[in-house]
């Protein structure tokens, strides 16, 4: 890109903000807080260097027990979710890629079309967000846990799919190449020499995707759900603000343990 | 010459990575057994019924019952529409792009404090005299405290932000805006110091010697070379903008969400079924949009 239109396409950018935060009337006033906004505002700000242990409605109850619950149960939603999304990004992954496609005797004008509706579909599970995945499929099966686990693996399988697609039509050609010359079948090469080329990558895509899935999980306590989010919003609702910033915190603790771990695992995997 | 069973006992092995994965499959095997997930309760007599009824649900209002009728449809469809969808796409669009350049410019500002080779006692020249334990002290002060801010601002999720930022500043866009901003400032700042931290040091080197200040550095040297990758990570999470954008509305922001939101309080499913259509069209048209603008920095 020409350094000349780099920078106009900066200004245009920085042009885009401005205009954006006049259409939505974000002026000095509407953050401006009033005299009982600052009380609010300073309860809370000051609620962040003091989180406690019992609860505020109840001083006799301590939410650690209820904290530790929470976190191991935004953890099991996670996991659950993105086992199943593996399993739907994994087989779709595989038929999103042109060289799945390429293996089998399908006229060459065909394939675009077969990954061409496999994409379709995988862009649209991606292009609803898992909050409204969640309210579509509560409604039709009522509140189960199932349901909720379901709605963050249907857009979790869209995004991992189009990155395995991607992953599997860039991954290295030499062990595929050694396979064909030793007279492998179509499905051989493609299961022995393409995809253990590009399941390193895989891997940390899904570790990192791990990560997100938590996040997701958390947001589905809002929902009436035992993680996270559900005492999040409890206490926020109720302005049990040193409650809130409990467990505020025990969610940033969880994130950072699981950065720290798909963080690892990703430069493992990726450098060696 | 090595022999096949040689070469497959002298292969890389990644421990980490093994025993990675299988803490990954237990805690697997421990979700769907926990007794917490039934998919039993997806298919009691209640739940088809349900399903059954929320499927005749989704059609539109006047045609439930009756066969599809075009006409019909697209009466429906204007009349939910006119007026509204325009703006609602605005609405949301403007928030997604205010949020992620507030996002980056915060992010870029932070990104100054978190990348080490900025925040150190003498950057880019080795001193005559080393510098004080305090003085390198209070510097590593500076990188991690910045770090750990951004750690916290993306380690929590845009919706919780907004729905607790709602609470704390009461109703106008600002919340919404800040939400989005938070967390992913938390995520551009961290990518940026290390784009920072990578970029090449012979133009800082040359500047400092020259006696260029830290922010001079930063904006004359390493900023002009890493601004592609800095436009390549910007225009990655707009895309995500976008589409945390049309949810926001759940919480009572203008945009598709709000239309989603009043739908669901009178459980219009025809109509949450419209709008969310129509939120993923608006996505597609995001995700498209920044392909083709990261083609373009690349």
């Amino acid at each position: 890109m020409r350094l000349r239109s780099r920078a106009i396409l900066v200004v245009g950018i920085l042009l885009a903000g401005v205009v954006s935060a006049w259409h939505l009337g974000l002026d000095s006033s509407s953050i401006w807080p009033t005299a009982e906004r600052w009380t609010v505002l300073g309860r809370f700000l000051s609620a962040a260097f003091m989180p406690t242990l019992t609860s505020q409605s109840d001083l006799a109850i301590n939410i650690v027990p209820r904290t530790l619950q929470a976190m191991w149960t935004t953890v099991i939603f996670a996991v659950a979710a993105m086992s199943l999304s593996l399993v739907g990004g994994i087989a779709l992954g595989v038929l999103a890629s042109e060289r799945w496609w390429s293996l089998f005797p399908v006229p060459r004008a065909v394939r675009p079309v077969l990954y061409g509706s496999v994409r379709t579909l995988i862009a649209f599970m991606r292009s609803i967000h898992e909050i409204l995945w969640a309210i579509g499929l509560l409604a039709a099966f009522g509140l189960t846990t199932v349901a909720a686990v379901i709605a963050i693996a249907i857009p979790y399988a869209g995004t991992l799919a189009k990155v395995f697609s991607e992953m599997l039509d860039e991954a290295p050609e030499d062990a595929a190449e050694a396979l064909r010359m030793a007279g492998a079948g179509s499905l051989q090469i493609f299961v022995f020499g393409l995809i253990p080329r590009a399941i390193p990558d895989m891997g940390a895509y899904a570790f990192y995707r791990f990560e997100c899935a938590l996040r997701s999980a958390a947001i589905l306590g809002f929902f009436g759900f035992e993680t996270l989010g559900k005492y999040i919003h409890q206490s926020c609702g109720e302005l049990y603000f040193r409650e809130a910033w409990t467990y505020l915190y025990a969610l940033v603790l969880l994130i950072v343990i699981v950065e720290w771990w798909s963080g690892a695992v990703r430069r493992k995997l990726t450098v060696a | 010459m090595k022999s096949v069973e040689q070469l497959y006992r002298e292969r890389p092995v990644n421990r980490f990575g093994r025993v990675s994965t299988l803490l990954m499959l237990g805690l697997v095997a421990f979700a769907w057994t926990s007794g917490v997930f039934d998919f039993g309760a997806l298919f009691t007599e209640r739940a088809q019924g349900n399903f059954t009824r929320f499927l005749t649900e989704l059609r539109p209002y006047p045609l439930q019952g009756n066969a599809w009728d075009w006409g019909v449809a697209g009466e429906w469809l204007d009349e939910q529409l006119s007026g509204k969808v325009g703006a609602a796409i605005l609405a949301t669009l403007a928030f997604s792009i205010a949020a992620i350049v507030l996002a980056a410019l915060m992010g870029l500002a932070i990104s100054l404090f978190a990348s080490r080779n900025l925040s150190s006692p003498e950057p880019f020249l080795p001193r005559p005299r080393a510098p004080t334990p305090t003085l390198r002290r209070c510097w590593d002060a500076v990188v991690w405290l910045s770090r750990g801010w951004l750690i916290f601002a993306r380690a929590i999720p845009e919706y919780v932000w907004a729905f607790v930022l709602l609470i704390v500043l009461g109703p106008s866009a600002w919340p919404g805006v800040l939400a989005l901003a938070l967390h992913n400032a938390g995520i551009l700042g961290r990518l940026f110091a290390e784009v920072t931290e990578n970029s090449d040091p012979r133009t800082s080197r040359a500047l400092r010697a020259l006696g260029a200040s830290r922010f001079q550095i930063a904006t004359t040297a390493i900023w002009p070379q890493s601004m592609n990758r800095f436009l390549l990570f910007f225009f990655y999470r707009w895309e995500t903008c976008v589409r945390e954008a049309t949810v926001l509305g759940l919480l009572g922001f203008a945009g598709l969400g709000y239309y989603i939101l009043e739908a669901k309080a009178a459980l219009y499913w025809d109509r949450i079924a419209l709008w969310t259509l129509i939120g993923s069209l608006l996505i597609v048209a995001g995700d498209l949009l920044s392909a083709w603008a990261r083609r373009l920095v690349r």
